[in-house]
């Protein structure tokens, strides 16, 4: 459905896209996940052909994708980071002038806009302005200008980016059932959690490259960490850190202000190891905790950084 | 296209600050103006008080009374004289009853008590009589015979100035400040342009950005924003000649078709440098809306509105400037229409700011034109 080419973007002597690749099916939530300046809006700007790049290819729907591609611009709706909408209109206004960019029929643009705010629930505040409105309703109006005219794919550019959790859970929601209906989603976002929610593939991307694709379990197989154990307040001397550094299956240690973090590759019995390594030292600690692979882990594996840095 | 019209009209109308800018402060200034200038008017023309101290009888003073009471009975209402005793009048002047004392004696004296227009008037007649005195000596000398027509023409002093205009209309020398304040209202439609401008450039405001990646073609958007916003302030300025006009009573006597042709034209240069400067570059917004109010306000500061012969100023020492400038065009054109009736420099400025207005619009089209960006 959509296929990106060796895209290339540069913003002076910064390479902010470096030679991306994508392929997203139709019906998928795809994520592109990554650290702010990672490319991911510059990948959505050309995308959407906002943006001039340097080299490669876009097709969409089979076509390549062209400022003036009307016919596929037609079927995509977007909603971009920052809230875009008018200060003078009305909530209802703001919705029947987007959808009524796409969609020329009176009385279908007119159940369009009711389904919209529907939708997203704001049928209480249909004749208020955007600037009355608090953050997280003020979001979903935006989400409500970009999906009321129906589109086939919908491009989401951090829609939650400052949103309190509540509206986020409402928000993620209606992602979903946007999916449900048929829609295909690109949805950008630097919170690992979200796009481990809702996503059904995820790329995540670093300096302008697809570093890693897949869904959440492959990506987690990339990776050599199949448990992260932590334990707190922990007193440890050198010799008992490489102790358990020498233990079976663990591969990597972390010992800072107390707190021991041990990384084991996929294996049984990782947490009784160590555990019977500190009985029999007579070690006293605090909370034990075990953690499968995030996707922040996958990130720090392949780029020995802090998706968050 | 109507959708995309009804909403441009919608927004901008609801603008509340470019509203204001485009609409209300002209009509706020033309008021304060009218209340401000009218004062002069009143100050101007307001019959001044004097007093006369009869003195020794003499020929000299018989005169002069005579000269006063000629230019009291007239129709110019300059003064209006007091016969008082030396003491009641010194009182009055002090009291201010009266703005100055004429001695009739051999000798005719002004005395005044402050320096000010009434005060220069009662001087100006007290030197006009003491010329025309001399001039009646010398006749007396070498044409006895002319002196009863001489005595007659003195004492029409009143009609010695009239204010006439050319081609049989009426002229307010302080109309020139009303014809640049619309001239400034016209460039003020770049307050409603700039907020449209926001709306078009996508690497400006997320707002654009949503706009450019609609399926309207752009110069449908652009098309419908441009025409939309001249539509708003042609009705803008139209209301505020009309309030000149009508509720104002400014003297407009000129045919009020061809001044809304001009005021037409003047919010089509306005709203296309308002684009014309929302558009330009990667400046902050307050820097745009700051050249935008320092073009437009020099451009009417050059045309006259805070000094009334600025424009007659830079015509002496910059002719061009006069050719160029919009507001000073526009103000031309209705000094064309209600004073000289001369329509071949009535169609040269309309020729003139045609030319400047398209300029200004082709410039702001191709800036805005744009669909793909460097950077958003």
């Amino acid at each position: 459905m959509i296929k990106i080419e060796n895209l290339v973007k540069r913003y002076g002597d910064l390479l902010a896209l470096d030679h991306l690749n994508l392929e997203i099916d139709e019906g998928e939530i795809f994520g592109l996940l990554g650290p702010n300046g990672s490319g991911k809006s510059t990948a959505i700007g050309c995308l959407l052909s906002l943006l001039k790049y340097d080299k490669g290819n876009i097709e969409i729907f089979g076509r390549k994708m062209t400022p003036d591609n009307y016919e596929v611009k037609r079927q995509i709706g977007v909603i971009l980071q920052n809230v875009a909408v008018f200060d003078e209109l009305t909530v209802y206004e703001n919705i029947d002038y987007f959808c009524g960019l796409y969609v020329k029929e009176r009385d279908k643009k007119k159940q369009y806009v009711q389904e919209a705010i529907a939708f997203v629930g704001l049928e209480n505040y249909e004749k208020m302005r955007p600037k009355k409105l608090s953050g997280g309703l003020l979001r979903r109006l935006n989400i409500a200008c970009g999906i009321a005219h129906k589109p086939r794919l919908i491009i989401m550019d951090e829609p939650t980016v400052a949103v309190d959790p509540q509206s986020r859970n409402k928000i993620l929601e209606g992602i979903q059932e946007l999916n449900k209906q048929g829609s295909t989603i690109i949805y950008t976002t630097h919170y690992m959690e979200e796009a481990e929610q809702i996503c059904s593939r995820i790329a995540i991307m670093d300096h302008g490259r697809s570093i890693a694709i897949g869904t959440k379990e492959e990506l987690k197989k990339m990776i050599k960490t199949g448990e992260a154990i932590t334990i707190e307040n922990i007193q440890l001397e050198q010799s008992q850190v490489s102790d358990i550094r020498a233990i079976r299956h663990v591969f990597q240690v972390e010992y800072k202000e107390d707190v021991l973090t041990v990384r084991c590759s996929e294996a049984r019995h990782n947490l009784v190891r160590i555990l019977n390594y500190m009985q029999e030292q007579e070690i006293t600690f605090g909370q034990v905790s075990s953690q499968l692979p995030t996707l922040n882990d996958v990130f720090l594996e392949i780029t020995g950084k802090q998706l968050r840095d | 296209m109507l959708h995309l019209l009804k909403y441009r009209f919608k927004s901008s109308l609801r603008n509340g600050s470019s509203m204001f800018w485009a609409l209300l402060f002209p009509i706020i200034l033309g008021t304060l103006f009218y209340f401000t200038i009218g004062k002069m008017d009143e100050a101007d023309f307001s019959t001044i008080p004097v007093a006369v101290v009869v003195g020794e009888v003499s020929q000299e003073a018989d005169n002069f009374q005579h000269f006063l009471q000629e230019i009291e009975e007239s129709d110019s209402d300059i003064i209006q004289v007091q016969y008082m005793t030396e003491d009641v009048a010194a009182k009055a002047l002090e009291e201010k009853e009266v703005k100055g004392i004429f001695y009739t004696e051999d000798q005719i004296s002004l005395t005044v008590a402050a320096k000010g227009i009434e005060e220069s008037i009662l001087e100006s007649l007290l030197n006009s009589y003491v010329d025309s005195a001399k001039m009646m000596t010398q006749i007396g000398q070498i044409h006895p015979e002319g002196m009863n027509a001489a005595i007659s023409s003195m004492s029409n002093y009143q009609n010695l100035v009239q204010s006439v205009s050319l081609k049989g209309k009426t002229i307010d020398g302080n109309v020139q400040y009303f014809y640049a304040l619309i001239a400034m209202a016209c460039m003020y439609g770049c307050f409603l342009g700039f907020d449209a401008a926001l709306g078009l450039q996508a690497n400006l405001t997320p707002l654009a950005a949503r706009r450019c990646i609609t399926p309207t073609h752009k110069l449908k958007i652009i098309a419908s924003d441009m025409f939309g916003i001249f539509i708003i302030h042609f009705v803008n300025v139209s209301i505020l000649v009309l309030y000149l006009r009508f509720i104002l009573g400014i003297g407009f006597d000129g045919e009020m078709g061809k001044m809304l042709l001009v005021s037409g034209i003047g919010s089509m240069i306005g709203v296309s440098l308002g684009i014309l400067v929302g558009s330009a570059g990667r400046i902050t917004e307050n820097l745009k809306v700051g050249i935008m109010l320092g073009v437009s306000m020099t451009c009417s500061f050059l045309s006259g509105l805070m000094v009334g012969g600025m424009k007659d100023i830079v015509e002496k020492h910059a002719p061009l400037l006069n050719r160029v400038n919009p507001a000073a065009l526009i103000t031309d054109a209705f000094y064309c229409i209600n004073v000289y009736d001369n329509p071949g420099r009535f169609y040269r400025d309309l020729g003139t700011l045609a030319v400047l207005g398209i300029l200004m619009l082709a410039g702001a089209y191709l800036i805005v034109r744009k669909e793909c960006y460097e950077s958003v």
